[in-house]
């Protein structure tokens, strides 16, 4: 609850209606996905509530956004922002912090077509992105999170591989001009759009030295470091066809697929020749989707519930699989794109096994087009979450992944996450095989505390066989405790991130539980 | 510590050895100019460093003793911006062109590691040999550093491969102004370079580490925030067969509208417009056959290549000019062939060799050149008003960037060095038209030497606070270029 004189003046800025301290709605807003295994790791019980927040908060403007980043600091009372708030980093870190739930800001602000990027507000998802796009033959990034989440979280301050990397990117690489209100209050506009005069939406960057790094890395500061309130981000081609037809009823639609577009399913031997394959397909800049999942998780994204993943033990005893979609325009291209496929194939000694052995249902279409893949990670368990997260080569990816599998195996032998023989892994190319993303996603029970405390307990583990083990950062490196731990294994880059937040942040008022505080003493 | 010249030089040599450092009037005179119209201030010295452990001492010892150092990656005759000579008294110039080596080459990877005096002279064909290719701004002058190129995010010719605003830059080694040695995304960490490479990465991941990227602010930082060491650089395959289209019209729209579409769909490789005087100079290095050659072309010209590689680079070739054709039907566009013949040869020439002397000064012997970004539909309003303004030797280079979501557009004013009037005319219209531009809202995102004020004065007060906080991180005691950007107004 907020004293009184304090909530008037939030009310003031917002209306009375767009501001609750209530218990009921307070209490609701500290549940979220996978908060019970942070508060384990936070030596808290696990159960999946956070520190209470002091009230809901729901902004319609940046202006009203910068008034109450203005009165928050005026308080010393913290923010948390989410735009569709899925996830822990959404929750406060400590009981002296107010939500800001943006999904009144609600708009497409922008799309142009001639200029190949789209501005929206936080609470635009990607599927509505999509569907306003696809209209101009364009296409949008989307994250493995899927088509329901925020784009602008996704691009500003979260994470950033998605299904369809290979041709649209990491979210963090396709920002252009932004729009953002700093913990102080101030307002920050940058590249092109902080020009006075004629400003618009075209460069995030300069002049000079471009803020985008401050703003982010490889992944976000999650309101750690002020309000992202609009954001430009690049549009690419639709892969195929825009007509998009789907009928009858959930959870297995019927979809008609486009002319253009075909799914293989191929089992590579070994570590190797996954990658070779990986590779090779990569630099002939053909896949729309060029995927490599653990045989638990090829079994999952074909399955639409329990019972149907039950059903495909057959295919879950691929060696390596690897997911290459490839899409058209027109019939030439696709054609060229069957030969390249063919030829590696050939090449590599790979069949492919959708068509002769296994025919996925149409709407798993549909699912790569949409980038709705990553949802059938919850069938088996209702609960995953993912450790690792490297991002450079094939190679260290899967090198990763290799020394992985028995850390994980220990820990399904103590039961407490799901038996996915320790393979479970999702890799995705980006930029048509520059770079790599690699998590390993890990089913667990999170009503059961024994299962809480396995899954934390093993992301632990995990992080610190990469450390020692030169593997690559984890995303999941946030906090102070965490940055602490790897800042001086990693050039004492937390000196540096500590120093940009006591400079842009010096009140402490944006939530720095998923970021870093400036309290701390440096190492 | 008071520097004083004895124990400034004594260190110096300490740290460089006395052979590496000049204090030659000659060598001074040199560095405190350059070819725009920036007066700067004679250094006191310049120190050639050979690894980072000596520039790390360098940048701590100017903290000490309070001098400036100017990094230099290359010292070039031919340096025109002026983001590079002296303004403060008390500088040294750190001349990094004896760190030279090609630190590795990864095939597999498609990434290259290279030190800041690597020059594209040196680095194309070696890459060559190995099927790679360097992703290359137009022409670059054969002894410039590929890094410091980067690093000043020149436009590259190929959009599609332009996959951020910072490419083809990756990761870097960086010196901040504090002293401190860092590596950026992935070369951050764990583990030190060889660890990681033993494990399979290959630093090809410029982001982070974790929150923050801060390879972003020493790019377009102009030397001001930090020193680089060396740097990654992202590489593609060479094709084994090219096409290239060469499409010629008096009216840049259509050739705009040709090439969006082209862009859209991802169809080819290098693709850019240029207009009659520029294209000659890129084709020609006589002055007379420049001059000829403009006449028999028409004003504006679309050049695009398309490529294939591999058993099936014929296929390719075919699918993608099936796709081009029905493109330009669906458009209903048709463009004259040109009255000279423009072997593909030429063209292959300018597009992946360096020159000798800068391919600019061809024409006229001097050159002076405005660039900025803008977008699709600004592009005649800014072509218009510079035609007014400059009715001949104006040299026009559009360059679409950042996966098509904005455009490079430059316009290189050509003129005799030798003629004082010509010179002195192209001097006052220079600054003038230039705050016309920004009027008209062109982006300046590269702010250099006397146009940097006028650029800053067009933008928020709220960016150039938020600049100097970040140089107040990274360079506290103002040591490094002092006088760039928008530090010391
Ligand atoms: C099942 C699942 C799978 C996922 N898979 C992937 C994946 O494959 N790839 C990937 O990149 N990510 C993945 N994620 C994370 C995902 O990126 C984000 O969840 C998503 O992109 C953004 O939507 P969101 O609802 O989570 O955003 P939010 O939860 O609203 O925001 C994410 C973070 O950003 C902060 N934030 C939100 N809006 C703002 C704002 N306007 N200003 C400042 N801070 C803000 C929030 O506080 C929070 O910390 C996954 C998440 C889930 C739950």
């Amino acid at each position: 609850m907020l004293k009184e004189e304090i909530l008037k003046e939030f009310q003031k800025i917002v209306g009375d209606e767009n501001i609750d301290d209530g218990e009921v709605t307070t209490n609701t807003y500290a549940y979220n996905w996978c908060v019970e295994f942070v508060n384990y790791l936070a030596n808290k019980d696990p159960i999946p509530f956070s520190s209470i927040p002091k009230a809901i908060i729901l902004p319609s403007t940046t202006e009203e956004v910068q008034k109450i980043v203005q009165l928050c600091n005026k308080y010393d009372i913290q923010f948390k922002a989410q735009s569709t708030g899925l996830g822990p980093w959404n929750q406060p870190s400590t009981d002296n912090c107010v939500i800001l739930d943006l999904r009144r800001m609600n708009k497409i602000v922008k799309i142009d077509v001639k200029n190949l990027y789209v501005v929206v507000e936080p609470y635009v998802s990607g599927a509505q992105i999509q569907v306003e796009v696809m209209k101009f033959g364009l296409n949008i990034h989307m994250p493995g999170a899927g088509p329901m989440a925020s784009a602008l979280a996704s691009h500003t301050s979260m994470c950033g591989p998605g299904f369809t990397s290979p041709q649209t990117g990491h979210s963090a690489r396709n920002v252009l001009g932004t729009e953002w209100v700093l913990p102080t209050g101030k307002i920050l506009r940058l590249g092109s759009l902080g020009l006075k005069k004629e400003s618009d939406w075209y460069s995030g960057d300069g002049p000079g030295p471009s803020l985008r790094g401050i703003m982010r890395g490889w992944v976000g500061t999650k309101s750690g470091l002020g309000v992202f309130t609009r954001v430009a981000m690049k549009l690419f081609p639709y892969p195929c066809n825009t007509k998009y037809i789907a009928k009858g009823h959930s959870p297995l639609y019927d979809f008609h697929l486009p002319d253009f577009i075909r799914a293989y399913l191929l089992d590579c031997r070994n570590f190797k020749h996954l990658e070779k394959s990986l590779l090779r397909i990569e630099e002939e800049e053909i896949a729309f989707i060029c995927s490599h999942m653990s045989s638990f998780a090829v079994m999952a994204i074909f399955s639409y519930s329990l019972e149907s993943l039950m059903d495909k033990i057959a295919i879950g005893s691929m060696k390596k699989p690897l997911v290459i979609v490839i899409a058209a325009r027109t019939k030439r291209e696709f054609d060229y794109k069957q030969k390249v496929m063919n030829l590696i194939m050939d090449e590599l000694n790979l069949t492919n096994i959708i068509g002769s052995k296994y025919e996925p249902k149409s709407l798993f279409y549909a699912e790569c087009l949409r980038a709705n893949l990553g949802y059938h990670g919850f069938i088996a368990t209702g609960g995953f979450q993912s450790a690792k997260g490297q991002c450079d080569t094939a190679a260290l990816c899967l090198n990763t992944e290799r020394k992985n599998i028995p850390l994980k195996q220990k820990y399904i032998e103590k039961g407490v996450i799901a038996n996915d023989f320790g393979e479970g892994a999702w890799m995705t190319s980006y930029e048509s095989g520059h770079y790599f993303h690699m998590e390993v996603p890990t089913l667990f029970d999170q009503t059961n505390a024994e299962s809480v405390k396995g899954i934390a307990e093993y992301m632990e583990e995990s992080n610190q066989m990469d450390l020692v083990k030169h593997l690559g950062t984890p995303f999941f490196i946030e906090g102070d405790e965490l940055h602490d731990e790897w800042g001086p294994h990693l050039m004492n880059y937390h000196i540096w991130l500590r120093k940009i937040k006591e400079t842009f942040d010096p009140n402490g008022i944006s939530d720095p539980g998923f970021y870093i505080s400036s309290k701390k003493g440096d190492v | 510590m008071i520097m004083n010249n004895d124990n400034f030089l004594q260190n110096l040599t300490k740290i460089c050895g006395s052979r590496n450092i000049s204090r030659e009037p000659k060598d001074l005179e040199e560095y405190s100019k350059d070819l725009s119209f920036l007066k700067g201030k004679s250094p006191l010295c310049i120190v050639w460093p050979s690894k980072s452990q000596e520039v790390i001492k360098i940048v701590k010892l100017a903290n000490d003793l309070k001098f400036h150092v100017i990094p230099v990656s290359l010292n070039s005759r031919f340096k025109q911006h002026g983001n590079s000579i002296p303004r403060k008294d008390k500088s040294i110039i750190l001349n990094l062109s004896r760190m030279n080596k090609i630190l590795s080459i990864n095939r597999k990877n498609r990434v290259v590691m290279v030190e800041p005096g690597v020059t594209f002279e040196k680095l194309i064909p070696i890459l060559k040999k190995e099927g790679l290719k360097l992703l290359l701004p137009v022409m670059p002058t054969a002894s410039q550093s590929v890094l410091a190129t980067a690093l000043e995010r020149e436009p590259i010719t190929i959009p599609r491969y332009h996959w951020d605003s910072s490419d083809p830059l990756l990761c870097i080694e960086v010196v901040f102004g504090t002293g401190d040695l860092f590596r950026t995304g992935t070369a951050a960490g764990p583990g030190t370079i060889k660890q990681q490479q033993k494990m399979g990465q290959a630093q090809v991941n410029p982001m982070g580490p974790t929150q923050f990227s801060p390879f972003r602010i020493i790019q377009g930082a102009q030397g001001s925030l930090g020193v680089v060491t060396w740097a990654t650089l992202k590489l593609e395959l060479f094709p084994s067969i090219q096409k290239v289209y060469h499409l010629q019209s008096d009216n840049i729209q259509d050739l705009l509208d040709l090439q969006y579409e082209l862009l859209k769909y991802r169809l080819c490789d290098e693709l850019f417009i240029l207009n009659d005087v520029n294209l000659a100079c890129l084709l020609k290095e006589d002055q007379q056959e420049i001059s000829q050659l403009v006449g028999n072309l028409e004003r504006w010209n679309l050049i695009f290549i398309i490529s294939g590689r591999g058993p099936l680079a014929n296929d390719k070739i075919s699918y993608l000019e099936g796709d081009i054709d029905d493109i330009s039907a669906e458009l209903g566009l048709n463009f004259s062939k040109s009255k000279v013949e423009i072997t593909d040869k030429e063209i292959f020439h300018f597009l992946n060799e360096p020159c000798e002397n800068p391919w600019r000064m061809r024409l006229k012997g001097a050159y002076q050149d405005m660039f900025f970004l803008t977008s699709f539909e600004k592009l005649p309003k800014f072509i218009s008003l510079m035609e007014t303004k400059f009715e001949k030797d104006l040299g026009i280079y559009i360059q679409p960037i950042n996966q098509g979501t904005s455009y490079h557009i430059e316009f290189d004013l050509l003129y005799d060095p030798k003629d004082i009037n010509e010179m002195k005319s192209i001097k006052e219209k220079n600054m003038g038209v230039r705050a016309q531009l920004m009027d008209f809202g062109a982006f300046f995102s590269k702010p250099y030497g006397l146009w940097a004020k006028d650029v800053f004065s067009h933008h928020s007060l709220e960016i150039i606070d938020a600049l100097k906080k970040v140089k107040k991180i990274f360079d506290p005691n103002n040591v490094l270029n002092p006088g760039v950007l928008c530090f010391d107004d």
